[in-house]
């Protein structure tokens, strides 16, 4: 099977739309990073002054009236008004802070996760994309079955181009992730600031984004081998993401651990936090509703995408081991 | 060493339409391809010889039914035996975007046979220099000539070609017909399907005639002809009307053709002209009109409502 895995990879780089797939991650990667570098840039000597002026003007403001206002706002508080509310939250002035005013300052620790994250997603979706073709392909064009005359035990067949799909992805992943962190650090020693970083952290985060990755070129080459139409595979997951995610999702709040979305991101962010709506009855009468905050563990999410991953491998293996190839 | 390339007994494959109807492809089929030499494997289309095919590769499952290549049961030991197996089933099948060569490297690669084999098989199906080509701009002779030199890869003991001449033209059959009777004469089994009866008799030695899914006829290309239908003998005489008479009278079938007059159920036309000469009737022509493949396929697959 490793010399099959072989010829799949060989075969898998040597595709045209692996080289455009490879070349749009390139762009999309060039055009995060020109993105974090606008970002992270300061602000001008101009907007600068500005900043320090209104915060001066603001902070001004706030000596001369926050004691009076204050004493205003106790002296007319109206506790039938607003029940439950509490006067010294309601009454308090704070202090305009400088920090507040102008662009918060570039930092590393707390920029590379937002890009790690949302790199994730296309990387996801490219392996998906290449993967579902690499396979389908051989459906559609009908050469899986000169393929098999070659190589007629299927389960190494199957298993040396899911194997394939994955592994290719892996340096794509790792060349990509690498690239947008030490860009992004880059970016951040020059413009803004690197202290406080947790490299082992930087580092968990960048390898579960090349898992994932590889994880999509394994299930777009199962999905791939299953529907035989990349079309049909690209149709399935955009329908999966407006029905289920999308629709599904918004109207049963409840169902969110169990989403694919969710628990991807639980497990590239190392845990995520979604709200779920709970109303009640008060006993005044009124009914009221409040958004509960919870989260979804890092734990869930790799559970999730394992099963996922595993099931979806097996049920594509039995479905290929019993399909007659035409 | 066996006698028997290829063996089926029994086999049999049905599939269910969108709407739920089952069809037979192959019912039953029992089929025996001797080691070495030409075998035609015909039948009408839809007469299930691709499917008989494709379940000899392990492509489909068979049903019900044994099969075995090379003595190897099929497909639980193909695995065993398909290094000696080479195969084109249907059109050619290669990925388009591929270069003829690109392709062959990557079968090559796969089961472990030298780059220089493939250089060697563009050669000898006349390749070399299209090879650099992308498959998709192949013609369909083109097509074909590089499934051949994919199956010569293994330089493989039984080689299947199913419909190999299809939308070929005539040089190309030809082409294809030399290279199929070159593998056998050099001793290789070469299984051939095809619809097209005229291009198998010139290069089989062996035949099986199926029509739906069953095997009708087999043996030698002499034996199918001869168990097939009787000899008819066409005759030149100057008095055809006492000819007719005196041939009648012996009780056999006599029919006019033009100046010829047409015996049928003949088995040794010197029986017939010694009866005319007997009567003074001399035979100046005679034609033994022997029934060609096409002539006992056509008639065998009628009692099956084929034709």
């Amino acid at each position: 099977m490793i010399r099959l895995t072989g010829v799949e990879l060989r075969r898998l780089t040597a595709r045209r739309i692996t080289l455009l797939g490879v070349a749009g991650v390139v762009l999309i990667t060039a055009f995060l990073l020109f993105v974090t570098w606008r970002e992270a840039e300061p602000l001008s000597a101009l907007e600068q002054q500005q900043a320090r002026t209104s915060f001066e003007q603001d902070h001004k403001m706030w000596n001369d009236t926050h004691v009076q206002n204050e004493a205003e706002c106790r002296k007319t508080w109206d506790p039938n008004v607003n029940p439950g509310a509490n006067i010294d939250q309601v009454c308090s002035y704070s202090e305009p802070k400088a920090s507040d005013y102008g662009k918060p300052q570039a930092v590393f620790s707390q920029l590379v996760p937002q890009l790690l994250h949302g790199a994730s997603y296309f990387l996801l979706f490219a392996g998906f994309l290449i993967g579902a073709s690499f396979v389908a392909a051989e459906f559609s064009s009908g050469a899986i079955g000169n393929w098999l005359t070659f190589e007629p035990r299927r389960m190494r067949v199957y298993g040396s181009k899911i194997a394939a799909a994955g592994l290719w992805f892996v340096p794509l992943g790792v060349v990509v992730t690498a690239v947008l962190t030490l860009g992004t650090y880059l970016i951040a020693a020059q413009l803004g600031s690197t202290a406080g970083t947790d490299w082992s952290d930087v580092i968990g985060t960048a390898v579960r984004v090349v898992v994932t990755t590889a994880m999509g070129a394994v299930l777009g080459a199962v999905v791939g081998l299953v529907l035989r139409h990349t079309a049909a595979a690209i149709g399935l997951v955009m329908g999966y993401i407006v029905l289920v995610e999308g629709v599904f999702g918004a109207f049963l709040q409840k169902v969110q651990p169990w989403l694919l979305g969710k628990n991807f991101d639980a497990f590239v962010l190392h845990d995520t936090t979604y709200d779920i709506e709970a109303c009640t009855s008060q006993p005044d009468g009124s009914y009221t509703c409040d958004y509960i905050q919870k989260t979804l563990t890092f734990e869930h999410g790799a559970w999730y995408l394992a099963i996922l991953t595993l099931v979806l491998v097996v049920v594509g293996g039995v479905i290929f081991q019993r399909r007659d190839v035409n | 060493m066996p006698d028997l390339a290829i063996s089926t007994r029994g086999l049999r494959k049905t599939y269910r339409t969108r709407r739920g109807r089952t069809v037979v492809a192959v019912q039953g089929l029992d089929l025996d391809v001797p080691v070495g030499g030409v075998h035609g494997f015909l039948g009408p289309n839809g007469s299930g010889k691709t499917t008989s095919i494709r379940m000899l590769l392990g492509l489909i499952r068979a049903d019900a039914g044994t099969m075995t290549v090379f003595d190897r049961p099929v497909p639980a030991r193909l695995p065993e035996i398909v290094g000696r197996v080479g195969a084109i089933v249907e059109s050619p099948k290669f990925f388009p975007a591929f270069t003829g060569r690109k392709n062959l490297e990557l079968l090559a690669a796969a089961i472990g046979v030298p780059k220089q084999r493939v250089t060697e098989v563009l050669e000898q199906t006349s390749l070399g220099e299209r090879g650099k080509d992308r498959f998709k701009g192949y013609s369909l002779g083109m097509k074909q000539r590089l499934a051949i030199a994919a199956t010569l890869l293994k330089d493989p003991d039984l080689l299947i070609f199913d419909e190999p001449t299809n939308g070929l033209d005539p040089a190309g059959i030809r082409e294809i017909r030399e290279t199929m009777r070159g593998l056998g004469d050099q001793g290789k089994t070469v299984l051939v399907s095809s619809h097209i009866l005229a291009e198998v008799e010139q290069v089989a030695d062996t035949v099986s005639i199926i029509g739906h899914g069953r095997l009708l006829a087999s043996g030698t290309v002499a034996e199918v002809i001869g168990g097939g239908t009787t000899a008819t003998v066409k005759i030149g005489v100057d008095d055809r009307e006492a000819a007719a008479r005196v041939l009648t009278a012996a009780g056999l079938a006599v029919r006019a053709d033009g100046n010829y007059l047409l015996v049928d159920g003949i088995e040794n036309p010197a029986e017939l002209t010694k009866r005319l000469a007997d009567q003074q009737l001399y035979v100046n022509e005679l034609v033994p009109i022997r029934a060609d493949l096409e002539s006992v396929f056509l008639e065998l697959t009628a009692g099956e409502g084929l034709a």
